[in-house]
């Protein structure tokens, strides 16, 4: 007989990701492309995955879309937000997790589960890009870095340098002031970070922190950025191994749950 | 749809078309009124047209001469409308005093909106004693001959009855209306309920109040109907439109609301003693739960628990309008108490000039797959 396969997408606002799994839940393969939603990062990612696993999306039993792009996505059966999702791909992927904290490109959020895994609560951030990837990003253009060189150049700090503003636009300015007056680029890389974890933390404060506390999306691929982040909450912080695909992970064992149940 | 709900959404829609068209066909002169409660009674026996004045979606280019970005954006587009004329059709605006940034509205409109008169109207905040009610009839009286001096006509006792009737009937047929629109949230889903009970604003209410009339029993001779969630929603409006169309996309209807544009202006019953102003000024005297008086135990959380339960909702929804101080202070309060009673509550910030929706999109959405 045929082997039933399930595959999540998670289409964010800077990068899309596909996981497939089987009918035991098992990983099978997953990919990253570093393109989201109104690009050709879906059918990229999607492209790549079959590759990969050597399968047509023809033999893809049921599908799940998740995250910014899944309201103009066509090619799955069912869209589920990234926030059900996460929690979803955290929960079988980590044991007693009660607070996720996710940091994609363009949103944050903090998410409470209860011990079975079930979303009791959120916070998103609000509209403006502060405490996101997107902050990150803009930072990492104007200190003259790559974006994944940021968390190497943080912790070379020894003097963290002071960003106060909150806003994207006043905190560049911010930042440019700091370097034209020879703050050293890590220190301000180290800023940056810090800035980035006092948002979080204070949407964290509103939505309440349980332990144990895990951070997915991008922005967990920055060790430096999730150290900072732990200090500042003074929690443990744990990393899935791919951070990234977590929602997609979560939409793919939704896609299954819905199959079994006909 | 039903034909009458269908024009009353219609009109809803679209404020100064019917504003215009109502004039025409009552020959009154229009009075803008500004949020909230201001007492329309003395506006329609002086022979005048009250009409709501709640601002709208508009590209904010005028009024950031007076307003900063940070005040709500409801008075925003009201300074933005009044400075580019869309107003230019009322006789006079009447502002209230309960924010600051309706202070402020109310000394700048000279400057900012010369050719539109202002009059300013002020209610007691602490509503103890005596004197509270005393005060609130006095300023119904000032009030009157504000309104005479506009129309140019004598608010006399017989006018000041009927219009008072007619408002107490369009009160009565409201709250019919949220109850039918309870069980019929099909027909009556969140978009056409707001529009619906917008247009009570623009029309006159005679009219307006004969068409509610006709929708209800339309209404009533219709099967219940179901959808899978919902809610009691609570804050200053609900809107813009396509916050509206999220809830009808997610099955989510709303089977009572706290709204100040809706609801509150026509749930507390006046008492049945005294004269007009009496009745009028007793219901300000009783109005609870509102966040523009004070209340030294505040019962608003009180109030969305026994609106949850009457009603079978599944949750609260707080519509918080962006920079709105007086409702960002009662949300901790009511919020604890709405906790303690175990009812799901989904906290969204809203504002009038809103594009995007797609966080949003995922907050309610999210909710529903929670509930």
């Amino acid at each position: 007989m045929k082997e039933k396969l399930f595959m999540g997408i998670d289409i964010g606002s800077s990068s899309s990701k596909a996981v497939v799994i089987d009918e035991a839940g098992k990983l099978l393969g997953s990919t990253v492309v570093n393109m989201g939603t109104g690009t050709g990062g879906p059918k990229s990612v999607i492209d790549q995955l079959m590759e990969q696993l050597k399968i047509t999306v023809q033999d893809i039993t049921r599908s799940v879309v998740t995250g910014y792009g899944r309201m103009t996505y066509e090619g799955a059966d069912t869209q589920i937000t990234e926030i059900s999702c996460h929690a979803m791909g955290v929960f079988k992927s980590l044991s007693d997790v009660q607070t996720i904290i996710d940091i994609g490109g363009q949103d944050a959020k903090v998410i409470r589960l209860d011990r079975n895994g079930k979303v009791v609560d959120f916070g998103m951030n609000e509209k403006c890009a502060a405490g996101t990837g997107r902050f990150l990003e803009v930072m990492a253009r104007v200190v003259g870095c790559d974006i994944g060189d940021l968390s190497e150049l943080a912790k070379r700090s020894q003097s963290p340098a002071r960003i106060s503003s909150v806003c994207t636009v006043f905190a560049e300015s911010e930042v440019i002031s700091q370097l034209s007056s020879n703050t050293k680029i890590e220190d301000v890389a180290k800023g940056v970070h810090m800035s980035v974890a006092t948002r979080v933390v204070g949407m964290c404060n509103r939505v309440g922190v349980a332990e144990k506390v895990a951070m997915t999306g991008g922005v967990a691929l920055n060790d430096d950025f999730v150290n900072t982040l732990s200090e500042e909450l003074s929690v443990d912080i744990m990393v899935p191994n791919s951070p990234q695909t977590m929602g997609a992970l979560g939409a793919a064992h939704y896609a299954r749950n819905m199959a079994e149940k006909g | 749809m039903i034909a009458v709900l269908d024009e009353l959404v219609k009109k809803g829609k679209n404020p100064k078309a019917t504003v215009l068209e109502a004039m025409k066909d009552s020959g009154r002169k229009a009075v803008g009124c500004f949020p909230i409660y201001v007492p329309e009674e003395i506006i329609y026996a002086a022979g005048l047209l009250p009409v709501g004045v709640w601002g709208g979606k508009t590209d904010i280019k005028l009024a950031d001469k007076y307003l900063q970005s940070f005040c709500c954006s409801i008075m925003r587009a009201n300074m933005e409308f009044g400075m580019k004329g869309t107003y230019d059709m009322l006789s006079a605006v009447v502002i209230t005093a309960y924010c600051d940034t309706l202070r402020a509205v109310m000394v700048n409109w000279p400057y900012a909106v010369p050719n539109v008169k202002v009059v300013p109207f002020v209610y007691p905040q602490n509503r103890q004693g005596d004197s509270a009610f005393r005060y609130t009839l006095e300023i119904f009286d000032k009030f009157q001959s504000e309104m005479e001096s506009i129309s140019g006509k004598k608010v006399t006792a017989e006018r000041l009855e009927e219009a008072f009737d007619l408002y107490e009937q369009w009160r009565a047929l409201s709250q019919e209306f949220t109850t039918l629109a309870a069980t019929h949230p099909v027909t009556i889903n969140a978009k056409v309920r707001h529009y619906a009970l917008r247009a009570s604003y623009y029309m006159d209410k005679k009219t307006y109040t004969e068409k509610l009339m006709e929708v209800n029993q339309a209404l009533k001779s219709m099967p219940d109907e179901q959808v899978k969630f919902k809610v009691v929603v609570t804050g200053l409006l609900a809107e813009p439109e396509g916050f509206l169309d999220l809830f009808v996309a997610n099955n989510i209807s709303f089977v009572a609301d706290d709204l100040a544009q809706e609801s509150r202006q026509f749930r507390t019953p006046t008492r049945p003693e005294g004269t007009v102003y009496e009745k009028m000024a007793w219901r300000i005297m009783d109005l609870r739960g509102d966040t523009f008086f004070y209340e030294e135990n505040k019962s608003r959380g009180r109030m969305l628990i026994d609106m949850v339960k009457e009603s079978s909702a599944d949750a609260v929804v707080v519509c918080l309008y962006k920079f709105c101080d007086p409702e960002e202070f009662d949300y901790p309060v009511y919020k604890k108490e709405l906790e303690a009673a175990g009812i799901p509550i989904l906290y969204l910030e809203i504002e009038q000039q809103m594009d995007s929706m797609e966080q949003l999109r995922t907050r309610i959405q999210t909710f529903t797959e929670i509930l």
